[in-house]
């Protein structure tokens, strides 16, 4: 029977690769489905623990309520997120986050 | 209706009458006659036999919290309000033709004078630090717009170490709110008065240190004093009769209301010694660096720095004698340092400069303006006769009363320096007239006109009650005496 | 009428007048010089009424400050009169001599401008002077010692256009004002240890006073510094022969016969204090000597006719101060003032009346022959001239043979310095004579001298009456009646004294008159005395070099120290703080990702292990 753990653990290997992708990933698009992976990734461990962290006997629905909100959260940043970055590119041409450096000192 | 709201809100009302295309001297003189009068009917109305808090009217703000808007006005408050009534006027009716921007210019000085009037009219003390705050962007204005030879360094210099000042400031208050028993806390100054008279409330002693740190530079205590001199000598006329008049006082003003009521006598005494030493700094450092200057703007703004030092005398000497000279040398030193920069400014205007080495024998072509000036002088060197001797000899009177009570050396050799000051300012005043009115005229000063009427009238204005509080002094220490006991 | 209101309107009417003449009569010359005439002789009367009645009180005006200290003590300074045998005989001397002043004003200042100021300034010196002699208590004298200050500032500039005349003017006020320092600081001083700072309750056992010899000497020597000040004594006197810029008159009134005066009054109202401590009375008694003799010295060297009487005035005023320091009565040096009154003011007038016959010409090596072109100007001088020497019967030896007695018999140096002195004065005052007025012409303008008209002539007739007669025995006994103190001999002297008195006055006429027999220049050319034993040259040194250099020290570390380092610094540093965290953006999207994840752990290993 898989346990607490285990999810916890999937959870966490989730997380690890979408932060992972985060941070040495160039090109934006993949930054970006990096981040749904980390998001999703809570999103599992929510689940797991309103399965397993039971409350007199009974699961603990707070946590799904709570997935419910990430992922209409997740759904509107894509949203947003995914009109900033075409027109990004619409004004630099460019994709590779390297190449966004205007703010720089 | 509150006569204090009044005065307050006029001058306000005014700034959005020319902000909407009135004319601005106009409407800017009416309201600040009107002003005037208003403020020399509650002088005179003032109930001396009730004494304290008079013509007091509320609102509530914040009740909980204790932030209400109070105004009110016992004897020292109706005489600072005097005080800055008169100075508005006058500098009011000294300002020049402004070309550029001439609606701000004059909103900019109607924000300063609605500033310190409702600072010296509040007894909350949040609103008293509100108000004072109303005035210190307009000085920027004013400094960095219209002002004269390096001025937007003077004023950037000038606002932003007030505003760091009032910072410090503000630390210092809500520092003394909260250390307020919490079913007590307020800013009304009746009710801190209360507390400290009835409960053993006593602050702690760092709180007493940041407000004295706070209201002295704004006052330009030692060593705090460098935004002062550059501001004053940037600045034009009206802004620098306004600042170095009413709005510096506005720092005495608040260390006796504040500073020198609630806090326990052992902190008070313990921080006095080096409260001396600062002000033996402004009298005696000062006033050799004033002896070294050699323009006329620069030596009458270090001037008003090192008279600060005999204010602050009288209020080390905690005593009724040393609090009553500094209260009479504040309406004094108010009324002598803004016609001074009046006067200056004229001279400037004329001659477009104000160096000693370039000027010389104007009495010749404008003697009306060297009777003035000489008038001017006479009064800041503490000549009988104007109310600054009056105040600095109760000074000496009350110093000398604490050395005798308390012994300190440090407060002997204050006195020692502060009666010494008097031949320093000696110098440096007489120096100037000298150089700039008297010996032979160049060629090129033969020719200029003499002080219009409007500006002589505005002189006058701010000399006569000097010298009617000179000969009579116990007119202005009547009113101030029913507080400071 | 009664009493007190003649006293005040005695003291008032000057400033009436002065206020009204700088208000009104700017365009008018006979207003204003009938306005300023008109109050003097309005104190005249008064100063007369109140003498001729013997009026003896203190008549309190009004509390000039009131500070309740507590319930029942108030802190009060108080506007008073204070007329006792003192005052009234000041005050008639004051009161006599002003007028005639004003009166040869209108001869003197016919021609010359600033007219208006020139008598607004007199009236308010007026004022001020009545002031000075009908003040109650101390800083009531003192506000008016520093009202004379400023009249005296306004008439010694009144030529201000002059680079001369504008320094010294300045000078006078600043060095009057060192005098004050002291002065005021003697009053705090006697406040504290009496509580009390009235004339009529001076007690040197008051208070902290008593059994305190070294506190009362203190006292004393710092009110003394104001006499030091305004009586040009030394250290303090070079203000006094840089005055000489002003109009003669003024020389006269202000900076001769009252207003240099009025030191020897404060030690005279102060006397009490003054007598009952050893140590100040020789501190001032040293002085009034030292002064008296050296600047006898100095007048043999001067060249400007007013140069020579300016020093003689400091000389005697040492005269009076060493009387002061004998400590012997109030008197003894009340009437030496009383008697140079006269005839200073009469030496100084007449010599007015040389330099307008002189077309304002001020230097004796430019006169001569002057008797025969002006014979009244001529006797009047003469008059004031064996006065000042010690003439036996005229008004001066009276006065000043009586201080040198009382030295022989209390301090025998003393007496030899004053006696050195004594025969000093004839010797200038006859060179002076000898040169301006005998021999023959030495430039155009003595050639063609002429008479000063009547209406400067008169007051020096008249005040050749009183430089004569103030020191007979009938005159002495009115106005220093056994009140004053005794103005009695001190004792019995040796049958030479008055015969080194009468040699020195002899040997010094003899002397002068045998050398100055008509030269063409100055036979005797002293440099260290013509250039003022070099006290001016180094005062001018110290104040340049001490006062400006610490003045410049100053500004520098306010400059480059607090403005510099701790303000700009303090700014600086703020800029750089801003300067170096600019270095964190570094513009990699991811970099920003890294140091916000960080953050969180960092933040969350803290939440979770502090407690």
């Amino acid at each position: 029977m898989p346990t607490l753990a285990n999810y916890l653990l999937a959870s966490g290997i989730l997380f690890a690769i979408g932060l992972g992708g985060v941070m040495l990933r160039r090109s934006i698009i993949v930054i970006f489905m990096s981040l749904e992976m980390m998001l999703s990734a809570a999103n599992l461990s929510l689940v797991a623990f309103s399965r397993y962290g039971l409350v007199n006997g009974h699961q603990n629905f707070n946590a799904q309520i709570l997935v419910f909100f990430i992922i209409t959260v997740a759904a509107a940043e894509v949203a947003v997120g995914l009109a900033i970055i075409v027109s990004l590119y619409r004004a630099r041409q460019t994709t590779h986050v390297e190449d966004l450096d205007t703010l720089k000192f | 209706m509150s006569p204090l709201l009044l005065l307050i809100l006029l001058p306000l009302i005014a700034s959005l009458f020319i902000a909407a295309g009135a004319n601005a001297r106009r409407t800017a003189l009416g309201a600040a006659l009107i002003n005037l009068l208003a403020a020399i009917v509650l002088f005179f109305r003032y109930d001396l036999h009730k004494g304290g808090w008079q013509f007091v009217s509320q609102w509530h703000v914040l009740p909980k919290l204790g932030v209400n808007l109070i105004l009110g006005a016992d004897g020292l408050s109706l005489t600072m309000l005097l005080l800055a009534a008169l100075v508005t006027f006058s500098a009011l009716l000294v300002a020049p033709k402004i070309e550029k921007q001439e609606g701000l210019y004059y909103i900019s000085l109607l924000f300063i004078s609605a500033g310190v009037i409702g600072a010296f009219a509040s007894i909350d003390v949040l609103f008293l630090y509100g108000f004072h705050e109303l005035a210190l962007i307009p000085t920027f204005l004013l400094i960095g717009i219209w002002g004269s030879g390096d001025r937007q360094a003077a004023a950037w210099k000038a606002t932003i170490y007030l505003g760091t000042a009032s910072f410090v400031l503000l630390i210092g208050l809500v520092a003394l709110y909260l250390s307020m028993p919490p079913d007590a806390r307020s800013f009304d100054l009746r009710q801190m008065h209360d507390l400290a008279a009835n409960t053993n409330w006593s602050p702690a002693r760092w709180i007493y240190i940041l407000l004295i740190v706070g209201f002295g530079t704004l006052v330009s205590l030692f060593p705090f004093h460098s935004w002062a001199a550059p501001a004053y000598a940037s600045a034009p006329a009206p802004a620098a009769m306004l600042h170095a008049g009413v709005l510096k006082k506005f720092g005495l003003y608040g260390l006796i209301r504040i500073a020198l009521q609630f806090f326990p006598k052992e902190i008070t005494e313990a921080v006095n010694p080096f409260l001396i030493i600062l002000l033996i700094g402004n009298i005696g450092y000062i006033g050799y660096v004033t002896v070294a200057q050699k323009r006329l703007d620069w030596t009458v703004g270090y001037s008003s720095v090192m008279h600060m030092g005999y204010i602050f005398l009288g209020l080390a000497a905690f005593n009724v004698l040393g609090v009553n000279g500094a209260a009479l040398l504040m309406f004094a030193h108010g009324l002598s340092v803004a016609a001074a920069f009046a006067l200056c400014g004229e001279i400037r205007q004329r001659t477009g400069t104000l160096d000693y080495c370039e000027l010389g024998g104007l009495a010749k072509s404008v003697p009306v303006l060297g009777l003035l000036f000489g008038f001017v002088t006479m009064a800041s060197v503490g000549l009988p006769g104007f109310a600054n001797f009056a105040g600095e000899i109760l000074v000496f009177f009350g110093a000398a009363l604490s050395f005798y009570a308390h012994g300190d050396l440090i407060m002997l050799i204050a006195i020692v320096i502060g009666v010494w000051g008097v031949v320093i300012s000696a110098i440096y005043m007489l120096r100037a007239y000298r150089n700039i009115f008297w010996g032979p005229i160049a060629a090129r000063w033969e020719s200029l006109t003499d002080i219009a009427p409007t500006a002589r009238y505005s002189v006058i204005l701010l000399l006569i009650p000097l010298m009617i509080a000179g000969f009579y002094p116990q007119f202005i220490l009547k009113m101030v005496g029913t507080v400071l006991h | 009428m009664n009493i007190s209101m003649i006293a005040w309107i005695t003291l008032l009417v000057p400033l009436i007048a002065a206020a009204l003449i700088v208000l009104v009569t700017r365009t008018s010359k006979p207003l204003a010089s009938g306005l300023a005439i008109l109050s003097a002789l309005v104190a005249f009367v008064g100063a007369w009424t109140l003498f001729i009645a013997k009026t003896h009180g203190d008549f309190l005006g009004f509390n000039w400050i009131n500070v309740a200290i507590d319930l029942d003590h108030h802190f009060t300074i108080p506007l008073g009169l204070l007329i006792d045998p003192l005052s009234r005989t000041m005050l008639v001397i004051v009161a006599t001599i002003a007028p005639l002043v004003f009166i040869y004003s209108l001869g003197y200042m016919k021609e010359e401008e600033g007219y208006w100021r020139y008598f607004a300034g007199l009236a308010l010196f007026l004022f001020s002077m009545l002031g000075i002699v009908l003040a109650d208590n101390l800083v009531m004298m003192f506000i008016f010692w520093e009202l004379v200050g400023v009249s005296s500032y306004i008439l010694i500039g009144h030529y201000f256009r002059k680079n001369s005349a504008a320094d010294a003017a300045k000078q006078a006020f600043l060095v009057n004002r060192i005098g004050d320092f002291g002065f005021m600081l003697g009053i705090l001083f006697i406040w504290l240890a009496t509580g009390d700072i009235s004339f009529a309750s001076l007690n040197p056992e008051a208070g902290a006073l008593q059994g305190q010899p070294v506190m009362l000497a203190i006292g004393v020597v710092l009110i003394f510094c104001g006499t030091v000040g305004k009586s040009a004594q030394f250290p303090l006197h070079v203000w006094l022969p840089n005055s000489m810029e002003g109009p003669t008159p003024v020389s006269s009134l202000l900076h001769a016969a009252t207003m240099v005066a009025a030191g020897v009054y404060l030690l005279a109202r102060i006397f009490p204090l003054l007598a009952a401590s050893p140590q100040a009375s020789e501190i001032v008694l040293w002085i009034g000597a030292i002064t008296a003799l050296g600047a006898g010295f100095l007048a043999i060297g001067q060249d400007d006719i007013k140069g020579i009487l300016a020093y003689s005035t400091i000389s005697q005023l040492g005269y009076m101060v060493a009387g002061a320091g004998l400590a012997v009565s109030a008197a003894l040096p009340m009437f030496h003032l009383f008697t140079h009154a006269f005839f200073k003011c009469l030496l100084f007038l007449s010599a007015g009346s040389v330099i307008l016959g002189m077309h304002h010409e001020q230097d004796i090596w430019k006169m001569g022959g002057l008797k025969n072109k002006m014979p009244l100007t001529f006797l009047a001088y003469l008059a004031g001239m064996l006065a000042l020497s010690g003439c036996p019967g005229l008004s001066g030896s009276f006065s000043k043979d009586l201080i040198m007695a009382h030295a022989w018999a209390d301090h025998r140096a003393i007496f030899w310095v004053l006696v050195v002195g004594a025969a000093l004065t004839p010797f200038y005052m006859a060179r002076q004579a000898s040169v301006v007025f005998l021999g023959s012409p030495r430039s155009d303008h003595a050639k063609h001298a002429h008479e000063s008209p009547m209406v400067m002539v008169l007051p020096l007739l008249l005040l050749a009456i009183p430089s004569i007669a103030a020191g007979w025995g009938f005159v002495k006994n009115i106005f220093f009646p056994e009140a004053l103190g005794s103005l009695e001999e001190a004792g019995h002297l040796p049958w030479f004294v008055e015969w080194i008195f009468i040699s020195a006055f002899v040997v010094g006429i003899a002397l002068a008159f045998a050398i100055y027999r008509n030269p063409a220049k100055d036979p005797l050319r002293i440099p260290l005395l013509a250039n003022r034993f070099y006290i001016d040259a180094f005062y001018d040194w110290a104040v340049a070099t001490i006062q400006g250099g610490f003045a410049r020290l100053c500004s520098f570390i306010d400059r480059w120290f607090i403005n510099g380092i701790l303000v700009q610094g303090s700014a600086t540093a703020i800029w750089f703080l801003g300067f170096c965290l600019r270095f964190l953006q570094v513009g990699n999207i991811q970099a920003y990702a890294f140091f916000f994840g960080a953050g969180v752990i960092a933040l969350i290993y803290v939440l979770l292990t502090v407690h």
